[in-house]
């Protein structure tokens, strides 16, 4: 039998503590729903447009010029009438002005006939791509105009070629973003690229050809006709619906990394939950013995207030759908410039529903144990305080074990690799089980220090108030503020390290696609400098074990499917050392080796004697791994994963590769002198391309400090709950100080000082960690001296204290002005 | 057939590593519709005996008989159901269940019985000790003795066979203290209860037909 009028008025009475829960329930959908639903809008978005992204229904890639085998088969299909084809090719190249006294590098890109099949490249003069651009011309981006201070009509000196520049392009479809780009865009024709003298001088060209299939039934089998006559290594044939753009690969695994957060944020809100539940029914405990006391049983009670948290989750459910569908909305506005500005990106309803499903389950889990302790409320309640029921049994143990499989479950499911994923749950776990330790060890010490001033013994009385959740606080607090500090951290060194003040023994200038007959020249006008020979190949096998390039390219980071440079020399250098072998080479073997760095190692076991085959540009070599090396410190300047004895190599197609450091004055002027005698070296000036990194870094990092808020969020409602779940024993002591004669202003600052410990205690602990972590992250993995900041770590304290006062002086309010005389009226006679 | 039987009850609370004997060895017989007075001074043990023979709470060792039936070790929803209708509570402090009105707080004990007809009942309460005006104001806005009158009205709702009262004129002056104990007397006269009432006032032990007298956790005189 339902008794409504009891439930509305448990709802009522309590509104605070319900609001809290309610919100907590809220933090749990808002990442979820906001995060999976944006990114299979941006999926679906990006499917939608796909066409458009790529320009084309099939395209194939290649850093080499396409085998005669494919090339058949294109040029077959076309005659058939089956499809059109554009050749195009891309690569970076320093252009200039035609007095050689200004030059940029530049991102350079000829199109073949019928580019784009889809989408348009935009002009600012509004004509058509394929009338303006004509054999003599180039269209360039608007900043190269800027920076060359040339205008439209204006010479530009490519290669060996002066072509003029026709016009600007505002926009171009398979390149929808430019926040990675290293040089402003510049089109050519066709007919002009033999006369540049570039290609074949140039390593790194990525060769397309674009296809459009004139029937769509089509594709697939043309896709499949043309993958059996591709060179596997070295040509790859996708479709616009199985190919991943840059910007694609880019977003996919931005989105992995914040989902993580994202769970970690649901994690917390689900503690939150727990905490903000477990409160608002210890408010009605008195209630409940008094409904035991008149007969009332167990699952009387248990059904009335599950019917609550029914009520309050679904409007909690309700609620955080409603604001993560609003967080959708601005998601795209937060990751501008790493998506396509008119990319349509559309509320995606089962993605919102999985996260609507998942989140129910979490807050289910969460609000089972406080219900299921409902049924040790005895009638006694009402005479004496008593302690809460043990928490111990085999429900707790089951909950506990069922939360922790969904949470590692949704791990793995993320990370799609089951050993990282307890790899990361482990960290996650292991990080709250310290913070708890060193938690549970300060409010030990705190226990025991003696404070003379009253004040400060109040308020540190205050934190082991019966109630007042000081652990769980603390440790959200802690966890969450680690995370947002180290990020930070991490930023400000890498920012300091290389944009602020550029290593002082890191050369600043690359030089690239340089040819052996043009190595003294180039020396002559750079002056000292160390040249690497660079001869591109590809990993066949591994002691005759094919190299499954499939499953290479689906793992995360680097893969043994790509293209490797590989170089040849007889020493180690100044950075590196052997771990594995006596020498960099074995002089009592016969036969071809190589030495292998380390890195190789860690994307596949290998060890001295194995035997690795490579194709050079269609030539297979095998060669004993004869020694393995290391980094001994992480630098900018040049290193190799495979290293020959120069007589294996030296007879292979190759280029060079010099590195360099200038004063920076110097380094336009030298760029333009370089260039100017050999317009097929590609001169990178690394300080800009750092500023280039910068700015992804810190747009990357304000984006996941977005999101990291929400997990302080549930830190601060865990302590909101708290204060509200003490709100009588802090009453009760407020009146009581003020019986005594204490006035308001020192019951004002009693409260402060505890939530000033709580802030304090949280940004100390937090920024430990992060300092920690940011060292060890620094000093191993980045390899850069570790600057503490005191300035901004100061800071980063100071903020979460003033935040916690404000939050919690806020709550405790009502608290504050309660007069003594109504409360001990209030008292006579529940 | 005595209603009511306690046979050698001990209660011991343990607060962090003390133990502490509130009762010991209390062995007491209540006829039907007796009133029984259970006297001694703060802190002898009389709340707790109360809670024990009521079955709000058990014994550490002892058992306690109602009509014969063995409640000590009653599970915990049959006891809530024997509560519900053999058993009625009336408190120093009140204890009605805040947010719900006056007739509200009348009414639960019915309803938690299935009774359809909790409201009307409720209703002929709350007229018979002159509440009827109050029916719909919440405990806060009530008076001591409005209040005392309500909670009076809930244990009498389902016409129980004992009503148990705990120093029901703790909390309020001498004229409606005279009005409550009337009251009681006056409901269990009516419906031929039997009542237990806990107190330290000699001027209400007077009015028992039998007083029992505790100190120190024993019973002095009056027990079985």
């Amino acid at each position: 039998m339902l008794h409504p009028a009891f439930i509305r008025r448990q709802v009522v009475r309590s509104r605070k503590q319900a609001t809290v829960f309610v919100l907590c329930v809220v933090l749990s959908m808002i990442t979820l729903i906001a995060l999976n639903g944006f990114a299979t809008s941006v999926h679906q978005a990006l499917m939608n447009d796909a066409r458009r992204l790529q320009a084309g229904d099939i395209i194939i890639r290649s850093h080499y010029a396409f085998t005669p085998g494919l090339q058949a088969a294109v040029n077959r299909l076309a005659a058939d009438t089956r499809i059109s084809a554009a050749r195009l090719y891309e690569f970076y190249s320093i252009v200039r002005t035609r007095g050689e006294d200004r030059s940029l590098l530049a991102m350079l890109k000829v199109t073949g006939r019928g580019y784009p099949f889809y989408g348009q490249v935009v002009l600012t003069s509004g004509n058509r791509f394929d009338q303006v651009l004509q054999p003599g011309t180039v269209i360039v981006e608007a900043g190269l105009l800027e920076r060359l201070a040339l205008s439209v009509g204006d010479t530009l000196r490519v290669g060996d070629a002066d072509l003029t520049i026709a016009d600007v392009v505002t926009l171009e479809p398979d390149r929808p973003v430019t926040f990675f780009s290293f040089g402003p865009r510049v089109f050519i024709h066709p007919e002009d690229l033999d006369g540049l003298g570039l290609i074949d001088r140039t390593a790194r060209v990525h060769h397309k050809l674009l296809l459009k299939v004139h029937d769509p039934a089509q594709l697939e089998p043309i896709a499949g006709t043309l993958s059996a006559a591709a060179d596997q290594e070295q040509e790859r044939v996708a479709t616009f619906q199985s190919t991943n753009s840059r910007m694609q690969r880019f977003f996919n695994n931005l989105l992995f990394f914040l989902n993580l957060i994202g769970i970690f944020t649901l994690l917390l809100a689900g503690i939150g939950t727990q905490s903000a539940l477990s409160a608002f029914l210890k408010e009605k405990s008195y209630t409940m013995a008094i409904a035991k006391t008149v007969g009332a049983t167990s699952r009387f009670i248990t059904a009335h207030y599950l019917i609550i948290v029914m009520i309050l989750g679904l409007a909690g459910t309700l609620l955080g759908t409603a604001i993560g569908m609003g967080l959708q909305r601005l998601l795209p506005a937060l990751f501008s410039g790493f998506l396509p500005a008119s990319l349509d990106v559309r509320l995606s309803w089962p993605a919102m529903l999985e996260g609507l499903l998942l989140g129910g389950v979490v807050v289910a889990l969460f609000a089972f144990l406080p219900l299921y302790r409902l049924k040790h409320v005895r009638p006694t309640v009402i005479f004496r305080k008593e302690s809460p029921p043990g928490r111990g049994g085999l429900p707790y143990i089951l909950t506990a074990l069922a939360i922790a499989a969904i949470f590692i479950g949704l791990i793995i499911w993320q990370l799609r690799d089951v050993r990282l994923g307890l790899y990361f749950v482990g960290a996650i776990i292991g990080f709250l089980i310290l913070t708890a330790l060193v938690v549970q060890i300060v409010l030990l010490l705190f226990r025991k220090i003696r404070f003379r001033r009253l004040i400060l013994r109040q308020a540190i009385k205050g934190l082991f108030r019966p109630g007042n959740s000081t652990r769980p606080i603390l440790i959200t607090l802690t966890a969450a503020l680690a995370v947002i500090f180290c990020i930070y951290l991490v930023e400000a060194n890498l920012d300091r390290a290389y944009v602020q003040s550029y290593p002082a023994d890191a050369p600043n200038i690359f030089l690239i696609d340089i040819q052996k007959e043009q190595v003294n020249g180039v020396a002559a006008l750079i002056g000292e400098a160390t040249f690497y020979p660079i001869v591109r190949a590809r990993i066949r096998a591994i002691n005759n074990v094919a190299v499954n390039r499939t499953a290479e390219r689906r793992r995360r980071g680097d893969n043994l499917a790509r293209e490797f440079n590989l170089t040849y020399r007889h020493h180690l250098l100044s950075d590196e050392r052997l771990l594995e072998g006596d020498a960099l080479f074995r002089p009592d073997w016969d036969g071809p080796q190589v030495s292998v760095l380390d890195t190789v190692v860690r994307m596949r076991k290998m060890e001295v004697g194995d035997v690795l085959r490579f194709n050079i540009q269609g030539v297979p070599l095998s060669a004993r791994v004869a020694s393995i090396r290391t980094r001994t410190k992480e630098s900018i300047k040049p290193f190799f994963y495979f290293v020959f004895p120069e007589q294996v190599l030296a007879p292979a197609p190759q280029t060079l590769f010099a590195a360099t450091r200038v004063p920076r004055e110097q380094i336009s002027q030298l760029q333009n002198q370089v260039v100017a005698r050999f317009p097929n070296i590609s001169f990178i000036d690394i300080t800009e391309t750092v500023t280039v990194f910068s700015k992804v870094m810190h747009k990357l990092s304000t984006i996941i400090r977005f999101f990291t808020f929400f997990s302080i969020i549930a830190g601060l409602l865990i302590m909101i709950s708290a204060i509200f779940a003490t709100r009588a024993t802090r009453m009760q002591e407020a009146v009581y100080f003020k019986i005594l004669g204490a006035t308001r202003g020192f019951v004002g600052r009693v409260f402060a000082f505890e939530n000033m410990f709580i802030g304090a205690l949280s940004a100390i602990l937090a920024l430990g960690a992060a300092h920690g972590a940011g060292y060890l992250i620094c000093s191993r993995i980045l390899d850069i001296a570790y600057r503490p900041f005191i300035g901004d770590s100061f800071i980063m304290l100071l903020l979460p204290i003033a935040l916690v006062i404000a939050v919690g002086m806020g709550a405790s309010r009502t608290v504050l002005k309660k007069k003594p005389v109504s409360y001990l009226r209030g008292q006579e006679g529940r | 057939m005595t209603i009511l039987r306690a046979e050698q009850l001990t209660k011991t609370f343990t607060i962090g590593d003390q133990a502490i004997n509130v009762l010991e060895d209390v062995s007491l017989n209540v006829e039907p519709d007796e009133f029984l007075v259970i006297k001694g001074s703060s802190g002898s043990g009389k709340t707790t005996l109360l809670t024990l023979l009521s079955g709000l709470d058990r014994p550490t060792s002892g058992r306690v008989f109602i009509e014969n039936q063995d409640i000590t070790d009653m599970p915990e929803d049959t006891l809530a159901a024997f509560r519900n209708q053999d058993i009625g509570y009336v408190f120093q402090s009140f204890h009605l269940v805040p947010g719900l009105t006056a007739q509200e707080n009348i009414m639960f004990p019915a309803e938690i019985g299935g009774d359809r007809n909790a409201r009307e009942k409720a209703a002929r309460l709350m007229d018979r000790v002159g509440l009827g005006h109050r029916r719909h104001n919440f405990s806060h806005q009530l008076s001591g003795g409005e209040k005392q009158r309500v909670a009076i009205c809930r244990a009498l709702v389902n016409e129980p066979k004992l009503i148990f009262a705990d120093e029901p004129t703790g909390n309020l002056d001498s004229e409606n203290g005279r009005a409550i104990l009337d009251l009681l007397l006056q409901a269990k006269q009516e419906s031929r209860t039997t009542l237990v009432l806990v107190t330290h006032s000699p001027e209400i032990a007077e009015r028992a037909d039998r007083i029992v007298t505790l100190a120190d956790g024993r019973i002095e005189n009056g027990g079985s």
